[in-house]
């Protein structure tokens, strides 16, 4: 592994989060075994305030699935939490038992998946579904959960005679509306949704997406939003972290991370995305694969792909393919882990 | 009966080529079998069998149904090592001599019922229309025959029950089963985009049911194999127990139909049921457990995961009542 | 217009049937569809799941019959044709890409037998030249050295290799038209500019006339050259893709702009306000525009009479009473 730099415990993540609702301390997460161990998250700080939106992006295998799931705490081996915390409004919450975590689950952090028929059982209708999850959450009568569901299911836009449905006499986007509803269910205050309106047309996407801010506003649960999608993040997100190789490599106000990206990475995903409006270049992407985890790079994980990383300067090109960098400050609320930018290590 | 989803086989990954650093090569498939328990185990006493088999000739008797007067029902010992029937032959060399006509049949019935079971089932999923009719309506209607029954009568009714005319009943009884099973995974592989991509390189029907869709398929064929073999086993072993065999040849199910004409057990004699029985159970289980594995191999949602130890740690909390165990195995 | 348009499609329809013998009903996934493909130039077919674009690449590929109208390959209309040698000829010019970079490659095969095969069914080359030649062609889309390549099988691969050795095999037989179904919406951000960039480069170098299948609206600005959008099967607007980008017609054109996450402006900027509902496939649809029920803009005749495609700006046309409405004079279809 790289030798990791000795990570001082006042660093950005602790920073006034007297706001913080979910803070994740170099959290490390493995997968496998001796020679085929691989790092799918490694060393990640990150923090999410109330009622904030906090974009997540990265491309597959990057480990953002990853940490959705180990704050659910619903990784399943050969995944393990090999080191760090995940601090939930100050409690850790490796440390609690099953039924505390039962009891954590839904009611304070709710998931939204990728697809719906994933989450909803196809042989049960909409509104039992729904009976269901309240009722392993809480103890709560039949009559209560019934009008509750018609509320939920107004809330995002359904009609509530609709559960009597089952799931496969839905549209994909009201099925996601159906599980987003279900994430509401016991008023979270954090959402994590990994990838929730991929796999949905460009407009029920969007139609989804004004959805949720108007939820957000009005109840003011915090989002987590996983995508690779960026260009979703840059119109959608108040925050967005960008993951490569199991690291977070640059976090900032969505505004400045578009129009100022510091990290090569971000400056090569941003370029990935042709625009629909203005002048057309031609664009390059970002030449070569991500890592096989496994084996990461030593040094900067984006060394072999990187356009600034040449052996013409042997100084920084030793720095770059010896030392991880660390994540430092550039601008108020905005830090990149690059050795090509001299931020504050604060 | 095989577990198998017929849609929900795709290979496993590591399949295709792998540069062995060995000297040996062995095929990417052929090593994850011997990886995985439950089909290493089969494979190993399947691969015993075999070779006990193959060297019959060296350590039985001559004619292993002779009449030896001298030494009938005679306790397994140094001399016979399963001891001897009624009529004084050898169980040993009977059980061993009669591990080759069990194999034999086995694999034949397997092969033919398997080869029948592909090429229709895979010709009629891909061309779909007046052949998959065709193709359904036979396989309706061998499905519905019983085959015992039908085994009984056969074998009734025929003047040689020769190991041929079993083997041939035997893969027409059981060509059909398969044969459904392999149509619905070929019309599940029938719409993948490699395949239409060949129609559309302009390939022939002939070239994309032999080589596109049968290579991807191996498994599940391999496993239809394996299944045929046992029940085949099973079936003619049943049959022969009963009488329907041919009972002057060597082979399990006759050492057992004797065995119970002549009432050794009344007699307290078990040898001539138990060796018989136990050779016959071995080689069906080995064939379970080989079916198993390739079942587990080839669909990776069935295989379970094995953290080392972790069987016992349940097993131990079990007993101890250990909640803490319990609560640390689930953190991991 | 053969010589510049190799292939060309008229009035192309595709139906469906749902249902039992009791209740019969159709599914009109393709309604009289006709465009162009002519050469050197990437027509991009855009539409939501649903729409019918894949479809109609399937039926351009062969790969499903018409119900009705006809598919002119060089003049001649190529959908009654069965005789193995005039659908292999066809199969030899008209290629097609697939979506899922995994699904389209035999996991069985090696690269070298993926791009070996069209070499060796329509003999392109001399059997002593197939080795030079798939090395070439794995050049030829940027994977090297090729003699590793083509050694490889596909799970050795990444996603975007897989898609490039799948054009590969699609370039082996020196086709005239590429049939794209949405080639990247699999692949990871940051290689779609470069299969997207290979697609260019293709299209100049050797004059290919490309179809790319989409609903990525600013994927296909980026490559394409003109546009076809396509609702519940049918054309709604067509014309030069810089025309139609900036100034649509069609009231689904908007909303498909509208809704399309745009980094230049912030969410709340913009809402999209239509009249719930989605992009349904048409069952037996009766007469009127389709778009009806979620159009902004709809009045009485929208739902009696379906409005047919219009030149309002030419070449860019769309279908619609209120936006491009059909003159006294018979209206004159897009291209």
């Amino acid at each position: 592994m790289t030798n990791l730099v000795q990570h001082d415990e006042t660093t950005a993540t602790s920073r006034s989060d007297a706001a913080a609702l979910l803070q994740v301390r170099r959290l490390v997460v493995e997968y496998g075994v001796g020679a085929k161990l691989a790092r799918a998250v490694d060393g990640v700080d990150l923090a999410i305030r109330r009622g904030e939106i906090i974009g997540l992006a990265g491309e597959s295998g990057c480990g953002k699935t990853t940490i959705a799931n180990a704050v659910m705490q619903i990784l399943r081996p050969p995944a393990r939490i090999a080191g760090g915390r995940i601090l939930f409004e100050g409690e850790d919450l490796l440390g609690k038992s099953t039924e505390e975590l039962r009891r954590f689950r839904w009611r304070n952090v709710s998931m939204v998946l990728q697809s719906a028929m994933n989450a909803l059982n196809p042989v049960m209708r909409v509104g039992d579904q729904f009976v269901d999850a309240m009722r392993a959450h809480q103890r709560i009568d039949r009559r209560r959960t019934v009008a509750r569901t018609g509320e939920l299911l107004e809330l995002v836009g359904i009609d509530r005679r609709r559960a009597r449905a089952y799931p496969h006499e839905l549209s994909g986007g009201m099925r996601q509306r159906v599980i987003i509803a279900l994430a509401l269910a016991l008023d979270p205050q954090l959402i994590i949704m990994d990838e929730p309106t991929t796999a949905l047309d460009v407009v029920v996407q969007r139609e989804i997406l004004q959805q949720i801010q108007d939820l957000q506003q009005e109840l003011g649960f915090a989002v987590l939003f996983i995508t690779h999608d960026l260009s979703l993040l840059l119109e959608f997100a108040d925050r967005i972290a960008i993951m490569y190789a199991g690291e977070i490599v640059e976090t900032g106000p969505a505004e400045r991370l578009g129009v100022n990206p510091q990290h090569p990475y971000t400056q090569g995903l941003l370029n990935s995305f042709p625009p629909l409006s203005g002048p057309l270049t031609r664009l390059t992407g970002i030449p070569g694969s991500p890592p096989d985890l496994r084996n990461p790079p030593s040094g900067c994980r984006f060394n072999p792909r990187c356009p600034h990383c040449l052996p013409d300067e042997p100084i920084l090109y030793l720095r770059q393919t010896t030392e991880r960098p660390l994540l430092r400050v550039v601008e108020s609320g905005h830090e990149v882990a690059c050795h090509l930018v001299a931020g504050a290590p604060e | 009966m095989s577990q198998l989803d017929p849609i929900a086989l795709d290979l496993p990954p590591a399949a295709a080529a792998r540069r062995g650093r060995g000297r040996v090569r062995v095929p990417g498939w052929f090593a994850l079998l011997l990886r995985n328990p439950k089909s290493c185990t089969g494979l190993a006493m399947v691969a015993f069998v075999v070779l006990i088999a193959l060297i019959a000739p060296l350590i039985s008797v001559e004619h292993p149904n002779d009449f030896n007067i001298l030494a009938t029902r005679q306790a397994p010992s140094w001399h016979h090592l399963f001891g001897t029937t009624d009529q004084g032959s050898d169980i040993f060399s009977q059980v061993v001599v009669g591990a080759r006509r069990s194999l034999l049949l086995g694999a034949a019935a397997g092969a033919l019922a398997t080869g029948l079971a592909a090429i229709l089932g895979i010709t009629a999923a891909y061309a779909g229309g007046i052949v998959d009719e065709v193709v359904n309506f036979l396989t309706n209607v061998f499905l519905t025959i019983p085959p015992i029954p039908l085994l009984i009568v056969v074998a009734g009714y025929l003047e040689s029950r020769g190991l041929w005319t079993m083997v041939l009943v035997l893969a027409l009884v059981l060509w059909a089963f398969e044969a459904r099973i392999l149509r619905a995974q070929a019309l599940s592989l029938k719409n993948r985009d490699f395949v239409q991509a060949a129609r559309a390189a302009g390939e022939s029907t002939r070239r994309i049911v032999f080589g596109e869709l049968m290579p991807n398929m191996i498994s599940r064929i391999a496993a239809a194999f394996v299944l045929v073999f046992y029940i085949a086993l099973l079936t003619d072993a049943g049959l022969e127990f009963l009488g329907l065999g041919d009972t002057s040849t060597t082979s399990w199910g006759v050492t057992l139909y004797w065995a119970q004409t002549n009432s050794t057990v009344l007699q307290g004699e078990w040898w001539p049921f138990f060796f018989p029985g136990a050779a016959l159970a071995f080689t069906v289980l080995g064939l379970v457990l080989l079916l198993a594995g390739i079942d587990e191999v080839s669909n990776p949602r069935l295989r379970t995961e094995r953290t080392r130890g972790r069987l016992l740690r349940r097993l131990a909390a079990a007993l101890v009542g250990g909640r803490a165990l319990i609560r640390r195995e689930e953190a991991a | 217009m053969t010589r510049t348009a190799p292939l060309e499609v008229r009035s192309l329809t595709k139906r469906f049937p749902i249902g039992n013998a009791f209740h019969r009903a159709h599914v009109h996934a393709v309604d009289d569809v006709s465009f162009d493909l002519p050469s050197g130039r990437i027509t991009a077919l855009v539409g939501e799941s649903g729409s019918g674009k894949s479809t109609v690449a399937r039926m351009l590929a062969r790969l499903y019959e018409p119900s009705a109208g006809a598919v002119l390959f060089e003049g001649s209309d190529v959908s009654g044709v069965r005789r193995r040698k005039h659908v292999l000829h066809y199969r030899s010019q008209v290629q097609m890409i697939f979506q899922d970079p995994f699904g389209s490659l035999n996991p069985v095969k090696t690269v070298r037998h993926h791009v070996e095969r069209p070499l060796r069914i329509h003999r392109v080359v001399p059997r002593a030249q197939i080795e030079e030649r798939v090395h070439e062609l794995l050049r030829t889309v940027g994977l090297v050295p090729p003699e590793d390549v083509a050694a490889k099988y596909p799970h050795e691969l990444s996603g975007g290799q897989r898609q490039r050795v799948a054009i590969a095999r699609a370039l082996a037989v020196e086709p005239k038209v590429v049939l794209a179904d949405e080639p990247i919406s699999m692949l990871d951000v940051s290689i779609r500019i470069g299969i997207l960039n290979l697609m260019l480069k293709l299209k100049e170098e050797r004059g290919i006339a490309f179809l790319y299948v989409t609903h990525d609206l600013a994927g296909a600005r980026y490559v394409a050259d003109d546009i076809l959008v396509m609702y519940a099967g049918q054309i709604v607007e067509c014309g030069p893709i810089e025309q139609v980008l900036s100034d649509p017609l069609h009231p689904y054109t908007r909303l498909l702009l509208a809704a399309v996450p745009d980094p230049a402006r912030k969410l709340h900027a913009q809402r999209i306000e239509s009249r719930k509902g989605h992009a349904s496939v048409a069952v037996d649809p009766s007469a009127g525009c389709r778009f009806v029920a979620r159009c902004p803009l709809a009045i009485d005749i929208c739902s009696r009479v379906t409005p047919r495609l219009v030149e309002e700006r030419p070449p860019q046309a769309a279908r619609c009473h209120v936006t491009a409405p059909a003159p006294e004079r018979a209206a004159v279809p897009a291209h």
